[in-house]
C-alpha cells in the first residue's frame, strides 16, 4: 500500500540548455533558484534548506552551503546537501515530513567550462594528481564508461548495436521536446550511432552525453504548503540512496554480480520504501549519461534481469507507447548534460505526472520513478518514486 | 621531448609502492591477517579491517580484464591517440587485483578480453618517478632507456609489439 502524502514537488525549472556564452554558473543558479520558486508561487525568502549539488557556485574559503546561506539573506538554513539528486530528495522529503525544514531547494547551473576532454587543455609540464588517479593513463568519464561496457559485452555478449538502440530512442523522445538540444537534428538510426566517430571504443560519439552548459532547480515541501502552491503538486513517495565504492579507483571483480550494486539497493529501498511494484511505473527517468548506462539502469533497478537490458531496450518498452516510456525529454543523450544533470530526470518525471509534456506526454501517467547516479560506474545511486495523486 | 601527463603527487605513505617500480617491482599491499592483497591500497584490508599490512612484490602477470581503445584524449594525451587503456587483473589471488593503466608495445587493435600481459617500467625522464605499464606477456622487464633519449622514449609507446 502507497504511503500517504506528506512531501511534495511543487517548482521545477530549467533554464535554457545549450552553449550560453553570456551566462556564468552562479546567474544559471540562481535564476533556476528563482524560477522553481516561482513554478511553485513560493517566495525565495522562504526556503529553509538547499540541496547545492556539485560544482554549485561558491567563494574561496567556503563551502557551497556556507556560501548560498549568506546569498540568500544570512538565513539559518537546513542542511541538505548530501546525496545525489533523487536520493538527495528523498531525504529531503523525510526532512519535510519530521519538520526539519519546510522549503527545499535542489539546484544545479554551469556555464562555460566542459567536462569531457575537450575541457582540459595540454599542461607545458606533467601535472601531478593522486597516487592511483586514473588520469595518469588518459582515462576519462567516457573511458570508464566504455570499460564497463566492453567488459559487459564480454560477459553477456551484447553488441555495440545493442547499445546503440538506447540513443535511438531517447532521439526520437527529442524530437517530441521543442527545448532538446539535439530534437531539431532529427531522429538517429543504429547505423548512424555505429558510424559515428569513435571517442572511447567501443563507445561513439552518439553513445555519449551531450556537454553543455545549463542549469535547473527543483522546489519540495510540506503536504499543506503544496496543495496550495500554484502548480499542481508531484508526491513524493518515496525514495532511498545507495554508495558502494570509491571515486573511480577500486574495481571488484565481479562487475555485474547477480545481487546488484547500489542501484539495486536504491531501487530496492525506494519501491519497498513507497509501497509502488515495479509494474505500476508509467514513465521513469534513468540516468544515461551513457547508451550502456540505460541498459544496465533497466537490469540494476529490476526492469529485466541481469544481462538482459538490451532485449528489454528492443522490446520497445523505453520508447513513447511502450510499457514504461523512459527519459521522454531526450535524456543526457539528446536533451541536455550541463555537467551535473543529476536533477533532469526527476525534473522531466513531474512534468510528465503534471501532464505538461505535450507532444511526448504519456497518456495518464500517474507514477513514476527517477534515478540518478555517478561518482563512479553506478557508484552512487538514488532513486525517487513520485505520484501525479 | 618533455613527459607532460599527469603523473602521481606521491603521498608519504605510497612512496614504497613508487620506490617500487624504480627498482622493477610492483608492490602491492598484502594483509598480515587474512593474506588478502588490496588494491588499490587502502589504510586497512578491505577484507578484514586489519591495519596491518605489507607491501609485497607481485608476479607482474595479468591479463586484459577490460579495455578501452581512446580517441580522443584529455590534454596532453590527445596527441598520443589512438592509445589504449586497460583494466589489468594480476594473476594474484585472493582478492583479484584490478589495475588501471596503458600499453606499451601492443597495437591496440590486437586487445582482447584475456589477453596475456606483463607490468614493466617506464622511467619519465627528468621527473623523479618511475611508473608501470602493462606490455605483452613476455616482454622485457623494462622500457627504460639506457640512454636519455626522450624523444625515442616517447615513441616506443607508438610502435608495434616488436619493438618493446
Amino acid at each position: 500500500m502507497a504511503r500517504p502524502r506528506q512531501a511534495a514537488i511543487a517548482g521545477v525549472y530549467t533554464t535554457k540548455q545549450g552553449k550560453l556564452p553570456d551566462r556564468t554558473s552562479f546567474s544559471l543558479q540562481l535564476e533556476a533558484i528563482k524560477g522553481a520558486c516561482d513554478d511553485a508561487g513560493i517566495p525565495v525568502e522562504e526556503v529553509d534548506g538547499i540541496i547545492p549539488l556539485s560544482m554549485s557556485d561558491h567563494l574561496p574559503g567556503t563551502t557551497a552551503t556556507q556560501f548560498w546561506a549568506a546569498q540568500l539573506g544570512e538565513r539559518p538554513l537546513g542542511l541538505m546537501e548530501t546525496g545525489g539528486a533523487s536520493g538527495a530528495l528523498a531525504k529531503a522529503a523525510l526532512a519535510i515530513e519530521n519538520g526539519m525544514c519546510e522549503v527545499v531547494v535542489l539546484f544545479y547551473g554551469k556555464a562555460g567550462s566542459l567536462v569531457g576532454p575537450r575541457g582540459t587543455a595540454a599542461a607545458d609540464k606533467a601535472p601531478r594528481v593522486p597516487d592511483w588517479s586514473f588520469y595518469q593513463a588518459g582515462a576519462y568519464m567516457t573511458t570508464w564508461y566504455a570499460l564497463w561496457a566492453q567488459r559487459y559485452m564480454h560477459e553477456f555478449g551484447a553488441t555495440h548495436a545493442d547499445l546503440a538502440e538506447v540513443a535511438v530512442f531517447t532521439r526520437y523522445h527529442a524530437t517530441l521536446n521543442p527545448n532538446s538540444i539535439m530534437g531539431r537534428k532529427g531522429e538517429i538510426t543504429v547505423e548512424d550511432v555505429l558510424d559515428s566517430r569513435p571517442i572511447c571504443e567501443p563507445l561513439n560519439l552518439l553513445d555519449c552525453s551531450l556537454d553543455n552548459d545549463g542549469g535547473y532547480a527543483i522546489v519540495m515541501t510540506s503536504a499543506e504548503r503544496a496543495r496550495s502552491a500554484r502548480s499542481k503538486p508531484v508526491w513524493v513517495l518515496g525514495g532511498a540512496e545507495s554508495t558502494y565504492t570509491d571515486f573511480y579507483t577500486t574495481i571488484n571483480d565481479p562487475w555485474f554480480p547477480e545481487e546488484g550494486k547500489a542501484v539495486r539497493r536504491a531501487a530496492n529501498r525506494a519501491f519497498e520504501i513507497s509501497g509502488i511494484g515495479r509494474d505500476e511505473i508509467d514513465v521513469a527517468g534513468l540516468y544515461d549519461c551513457f547508451t550502456i548506462t540505460t541498459i544496465r539502469d533497466l537490469e540494476e533497478m529490476g526492469f529485466c534481469k541481469l544481462g538482459e537490458g538490451a532485449e528489454y531496450v528492443k522490446e520497445g518498452h523505453c520508447r513513447l507507447g511502450g510499457s514504461m516510456p523512459t527519459n521522454t525529454d531526450g535524456g543526457l543523450l539528446s536533451n541536455s548534460h550541463a555537467g551535473d544533470p543529476a536533477g533532469m530526470h526527476t525534473i522531466e518525471v513531474v512534468r510528465q505526472l503534471r501532464g505538461e509534456c505535450g507532444e511526448r506526454q504519456v497518456p495518464n501517467a500517474r507514477i513514476g520513478v527517477s534515478l540518478q547516479q555517478g561518482w563512479a560506474v553506478h557508484g552512487m545511486a538514488g532513486v525517487l518514486v513520485m505520484a501525479a495523486d | 621531448m618533455t613527459y607532460r601527463k599527469p603523473l602521481p603527487q606521491i603521498e608519504p605513505a605510497n612512496t614504497t609502492f613508487w620506490e617500487g617500480l624504480a627498482a622493477g617491482e610492483f608492490r602491492v599491499p598484502k594483509c598480515d591477517n587474512c593474506g588478502h592483497y588490496n588494491w588499490v591500497p587502502f589504510p586497512a584490508c578491505r577484507s578484514c579491517l586489519n591495519e596491518a599490512q605489507t607491501w609485497t612484490p607481485v608476479s607482474r602477470d595479468a591479463t586484459v580484464w577490460s579495455f578501452s581503445v581512446v580517441h580522443r584524449g584529455p590534454g596532453a594525451f590527445n596527441e598520443e591517440v589512438p592509445y589504449a587503456v586497460v583494466l589489468a587483473k594480476l594473476a594474484e589471488e585472493p582478492r583479484g587485483c584490478i589495475v588501471i593503466g596503458n600499453t606499451v608495445g601492443i597495437d591496440p587493435a590486437d586487445l582482447y578480453v584475456g589477453m596475456p600481459l606483463r607490468i614493466v617500467f617506464e622511467e619519465i625522464p627528468d621527473e623523479d618517478v618511475t611508473v608501470y605499464r602493462f606490455a605483452a606477456a613476455g616482454a622485457p622487464d623494462s622500457v627504460v632507456r639506457e640512454s636519455d633519449d626522450a624523444d625515442a622514449a616517447l615513441s616506443v609507446e607508438n610502435q608495434p609489439a616488436t619493438v618493446a
